[in-house]
């Protein structure tokens, strides 16, 4: 009767009996494993592969000369650490580095919050026009980038004028594009996350008189943590890797690294050789903090049920 | 534990809007440009703003120079310089865009010369009158072609030469001398003639990137050139011409028939046939500019690579037509524009005069490799530099591409024949029909971009 | 959707992430049915204000500005009076389905996107499904899967770019192993490229929401399987799949809109202008507005773009009911 109170319980076997207990260490493991370890192992090591060797190529690029890699040489033909040194002076890479992180990040968490909210209205209320938005966050995932610069630049100068401020070149106004750009695609996250979430816990919240802020704090939040960090990290990744709008929403000060990585592959027309070495440098360099970012938060991604559900 | 995660996450949050506001509050970037009026050169408390490309290797040395740049400025005239750098063509183009759009922006913008024409067609651009030439230090202490692509007449000009980085060739002294070849051929003819006799024992005579981005449309527009044709020539466009053909057949002719070149250069860009001259694998690299010299002076042919004029005799003759110009190259280098827009233009002019004079330039050419377009200091670089010779003369003997707002879809055009033409290039065999019916697509392409233009 | 005949009859088959709420279960609050949704007194409407409003704001304004430039003659010569520029009404979106190869791209884009969704599926759920349960080294396993992801797309573009050369590792490996292959960055292998990178580059996106909707499968649900004793096919087949099937779903359609709207990896890869293999829609619409100038043509083929995208997106959706909840209003 115990496991009434996670409400998902309502999906448990009618037959038989149930584990009404949840045995710790390995039956659960054995219960909840979903491959077989021959296949797991194939598949695992099968995509390692896949992403090992391009990846493989890139370290080894970093390593490797720049005219080396013009060579299109796969080991390098000389070695030398200097690139990974030569990178942070060559570009404010440091300094892209913090501005992606500040904007990217806060882009990632507010996004993930104000979308929470949003399609919790969605999935739980009923409203005139609600379907019609939904399917209308969809069509506007498929705007292309390129058309919305121009038009996003002319509302923010125009709002910058209008209100005195400069909104142009600060990371505020990249915060906000890069916010409301991955405000569709968090929500609707967010809303196919919600729907298998039961009513009841916040049915009964309800009745126990709280407001629709609390149960969303309180009820709500901690149980789609999974989906609230899904919502998030694509928000993140979107900042992270935008180059299109940062080039027109920002200057040198507050250019990010995505900006920044550009100067090593640029092919001007004066013929230089593109700074291989660097780029590959840099690129893995800027890839640490997202895959640490992520090492750390992808403990989030468990069963928020079974880690202490709300009882009662 | 929840509690705990949302209480994690807020502080998160939290302290990530703090960073952003503190960011937003300390460095606050005030609109370029201030409102005073724009008719003197005291530019106490103003900061003009100079939109130039990043060098990706000499980048501290270019922080320095921007550094040294504006406190040299302010003590000249009390305003400051604040210099954004953009990375490729593509980023300064969106840039200008959306500063024509929105009318705010950098108040000078450092574009390439290829670029200058369309930027004349926005009409966001000053055209300098007298007075305005005055301000920069006078027409005359520029060299001559390098005023070549600053307007479409000489009245009426937007772009001030900057820096100057001509096309030339550079070739392998050890693999010419080894063949018997004094040095490198001035007609196209005889230059695979002796591509030929340095093919063999895996040497190639030419290292070409078809698959580059910018190198193939201007080994077209040469030939066409040399022959008498601009392309463009006031409302006509002439793709679709005997001479324009016959540089293309000459062009794919290289690896097809007469086996000059490295079959894998079909994907090569410049970089990659530079890597391949800079291994010694091929004895003449065309289409080669100053930039290359770090490069190749760290190479294995570091001690035998020279500089010469590509041929400026067009394919299938041995002198120069009547009506054909001898196009060493491209009037390539970069060009200053002053925008219309900017409250601070005579302070622009100022800055202007300050780069182009002679002890800037002569600053860059010695840590950045640039030429300069300094009449004085390019005669300082002759006298210093010998090996250089070729490279000034290409500069002296480079001829403007049309200046026409549709040149860009044009080259986009010419260059479009080449990729579509690649697969057949790869299989060995450029079928000539096929090639005339791109060249008649690509002439509809350019007409009628030409028959937009006002 | 598979009837979980595996379980016992009192379950009732999930939809997607949402479950309907079977009869009778256990529990002192279940026998409750109450209303759907509640007065319209008690909605917090107000949650949706600082999405909505930045929404508003930042995409929607500037869409009818984008709308706006579409029925102009907007190009270099108009641009800096951008306000006055000639009323063009129709015509650059009859010559953008007439006169220009805008559906040629379009058919280039849908396709090669819906192939490369196709691929990733599998891949993308096969990494979840393996990730799922712990085994040392799970966390780094999961933050290496991203990194195809998280590497910048132009980065990714020139890896890939170097490794098809003519000369490059992959025509010799093909060759070492007897097969020639070709040229692959241009003619039409091209097409086989741009799929196989972009297959490499985007398949943790998938890999990600699976990954979320593998988190809302109870454990009960694995206890009740692991009970009936089915062997670990069925067991995904019927019990687990339907759990990812939002979340897969949704994941299907973001995919396959990024992928038609991607345009740096095309264009690194094979640089403007492009074979003609490859010639996609964001390329056509770059070229346009961002190399011959013209604006108002460039914002036309966007949005045609866009009306013939949303009639298979909209079939789509209801298909597999994205835009449904249970015993919602439709």
């Amino acid at each position: 009767m115990t496991e009434t109170t996670t409400g998902r319980a309502d999906r448990a076997p009618a037959r038989g009996h149930r584990a009404s207990t949840r045995r710790p260490g390995s039956r659960q493991a054995e219960v909840t494993r979903l491959l077989p370890s021959g296949i797991l192992v194939v598949v695992l090591v099968a995509i390692c592969a896949l992403i090992a060797i391009p990846l493989i190529y890139v370290v080894l690029s970093s390593l490797n000369s720049d005219l080396g890699v013009a060579r299109g040489e796969f080991f390098p033909s000389s070695f030398s650490l200097e690139n990974y040194a030569n990178i942070w002076t060559t570009i404010g890479l440091g300094k892209g580095i913090a501005n992606s992180l500040i904007v990217a990040g806060s882009a990632g968490i507010v996004s993930a919050a104000v979308a929470l909210a949003t399609a919790y209205v969605f999935v739980r209320f009923r409203f005139f026009g609600r379907v019609t938005i939904m399917r209308g966050l969809l069509v506007v995932q498929s705007v292309p980038g390129t058309l919305m610069v121009l038009p996003v630049f002319v509302v923010f100068a125009s709002a910058g004028s209008y209100l005195g401020i400069a909104v142009i070149g600060t990371l505020w106004g990249l915060f906000l594009t890069y916010l409301t750009f991955t405000l569709p695609f968090s929500t609707w996250v967010m809303v196919t996350y919600l729907r298998g979430l039961p009513k009841e816990l916040e049915e009964a919240a309800r009745i126990d008189g709280a407001s629709n802020l609390m149960i969303l704090l309180k009820v709500v939040l901690p149980l789609s943590w999974p989906g609230v960090m899904v919502s998030a990290i694509f928000a993140f990744l979107l900042g992270w890797n935008d180059v299109l709008f940062a080039s027109v929403m920002t200057n040198s000060d507050t250019q990010t690294a995505a900006i920044a990585l550009q100067v090593f592959g640029s092919t001007q027309q004066s013929g230089t050789l593109p700074l291989y070495g660097q780029m590959m440098a840099a690129s893995l360099v800027c890839a640490v903090p997202v895959i640490l970012l992520f090492l750390m938060f992808q403990r989030y991604l468990v069963s928020g049920l079974t880690s202490g559900a709300v009882k009662g | 534990m929840e509690t705990r995660k949302t209480r994690l996450a807020a502080l998160t949050a939290g302290v990530a809007i703090t960073v952003l506001a503190l960011t937003a509050c300390s460095g606050s970037n005030s609109p370029s440009g201030s409102n005073s009026p724009s008719d003197s050169t005291n530019g106490a408390g103003q900061t003009l703003t100079v939109y130039i490309g990043a060098d990706g290797k000499y980048g501290p040395q270019q922080q320095q120079w921007f550094k040294d740049v504006s406190a040299a400025f302010q003590t000249q005239t009390g305003a400051t310089v604040n210099f954004q750098t953009f990375a490729s063509g593509t980023e300064e183009l969106t840039k200008i865009q959306t500063s024509v759009v929105a009318n705010q922006g950098p108040d000078v913008y450092v574009m390439g010369t290829t670029f200058t024409p369309t930027a004349y067609s926005t009409g966001a651009f000053v055209s300098l009158t007298a007075d305005d030439w005055s301000k920069v230090g006078g027409k005359d202490k520029f060299v001559p072609a390098t005023l070549g692509i600053s307007g479409p007449s000489d009245s009426d000009q937007v772009g001030i030469p900057f820096n100057s980085g001509p096309f030339a060739m550079a070739y392998n002294t050890d693999l010419l001398a080894k063949a018997g070849i004094d040095k490198p051929a001035t007609t196209w003819d005889g230059l695979v003639a002796q591509a030929k006799k340095l093919t063999g024992n895996g040497v190639y005579g030419m290292a070409i990137a078809y698959k580059d981005n910018f190198d193939p449309w201007k080994f077209i527009w040469a030939m066409s050139r040399q022959a008498g044709n601009p392309i463009i020539s006031g409302k006509v466009a002439k793709v679709d011409d005997p001479t324009t053909l016959k540089a293309y057949q000459t062009y794919f002719g290289w690896l097809t028939t007469d086996h000059v070149v490295d079959p894998a250069s079909v994907g090569w860009n410049d970089g990659q046939a530079l890597a391949a001259f800079a291994s010694g694998k091929a004895a003449f690299f065309p289409m080669s500019t100053t930039s290359n010299i770090p490069t190749l002076s760290t190479s294995a042919v570091k001690d035998v690579y020279k500089f010469a004029l590509m041929p400026v005799v067009p394919p299938g003759a041995t002198t120069l037509p009547a009506g054909g110009a001898g196009a060493t190259s491209i009037v390539a280098g970069n060009n200053i524009v002053v925008a219309k827009y900017s409250k601070n233009q005579d302070l622009a002019f100022a800055l202007v005069k300050y780069l182009t004079d002679d002890a800037n330039q002569q600053f860059m050419y010695k840590t950045f490799g640039v030429l300069p377009v300094n009449q004085t200091t390019l005669k300082a670089v002759v006298a210093s530099t010998p090996a250089l010779g070729p490279i000034l003369d290409a500069a002296a003997g480079s001829v403007a591409t049309p200046f026409s707002g549709a040149w860009a879809d044009t080259q986009l055009a010419l260059m479009n024949v080449v990729v579509q033409t690649i697969p057949d290039l790869a299989k060995g065999s450029v079928d000539n029909s096929k090639l005339q019916s791109l060249l008649t697509a690509a002439q509809k392409t350019a007409q009628s971009s030409l028959d937009k233009a006002p | 959707m598979p009837a979980s005949s595996a379980e016992s009859a009192g379950q009732s088959v999930p939809s997607g992430l949402a479950g309907k709420t079977p009869s009778g279960r256990g529990g002192p609050t279940a026998n409750v049915r109450h209303r759907r949704g509640v007065t319209a007194s008690n909605r917090p409407l107000w949650m949706l204000i600082p999405g909505g409003v930045l929404m508003i704001l930042v995409i929607v304004v500037p869409i009818l500005l984008g709308l706006y430039i579409s029925v102009l003659t907007l190009d270099q010569y108009t641009l800096r009076q951008w306000l006055s520029a000639p009323f063009t009404g129709l015509g650059n979106y009859i010559e953008a389905v007439t006169d220009s190869p805008l559906l040629k791209s379009f058919w280039i884009s849908l396709s090669f996107a819906v192939l490369s969704t196709a691929a990733t599926v599998p891949l993308g759920i096969a990494a979840a499904l393996a990730t799922q349960n712990h085994f040392p080294g799970r966390a780094v396993v999961r933050s290496v899967f991203l990194i195809p992801f998280v590497m910048p797309s132009f980065v990714v573009a020139t890896v890939w770019r170097t490794m098809f050369q003519p000369d490059g590792v992959i025509v010799s490996g093909l060759h070492s192993v007897g097969i020639t292959s070709g040229l692959w960055l241009n003619g039409p292998n091209s097409y086989w490229t741009l799929v196989i990178v972009e297959i490499w580059a985007a398949w943790p996106f998938i890999y990600l929401l699976a990954l979320a909707g593998l988190q809302s499968v109870d454990h009960d649900v694995h206890e009740a399987s692991a009970l009936d004793g089915a062997s670990w096919w069925p067991k995904l087949r019927y019990v687990i799949f339907p759990y990812l099937k939002g979340p897969v779903a949704l994941a299907c359609v973001i995919a396959t809109l990024n992928h038609i709207n991607n345009f740096t990896l095309p264009f690194v890869l094979f640089g403007v202008p492009a074979p003609e293999d490859v010639q996609t829609l964001p390329f056509l619409t770059y070229i346009t507005s961002f190399e011959s100038f013209r604006f108002g043509l460039g914002a036309a083929m966007a949005f045609s773009s866009l009306i013939l995208l949303a009639i298979p997106l909209i079939i789509y959706v209801r298909a597999v009911k994205l835009d449904v909840d249970e015993g919602a209003d439709k």
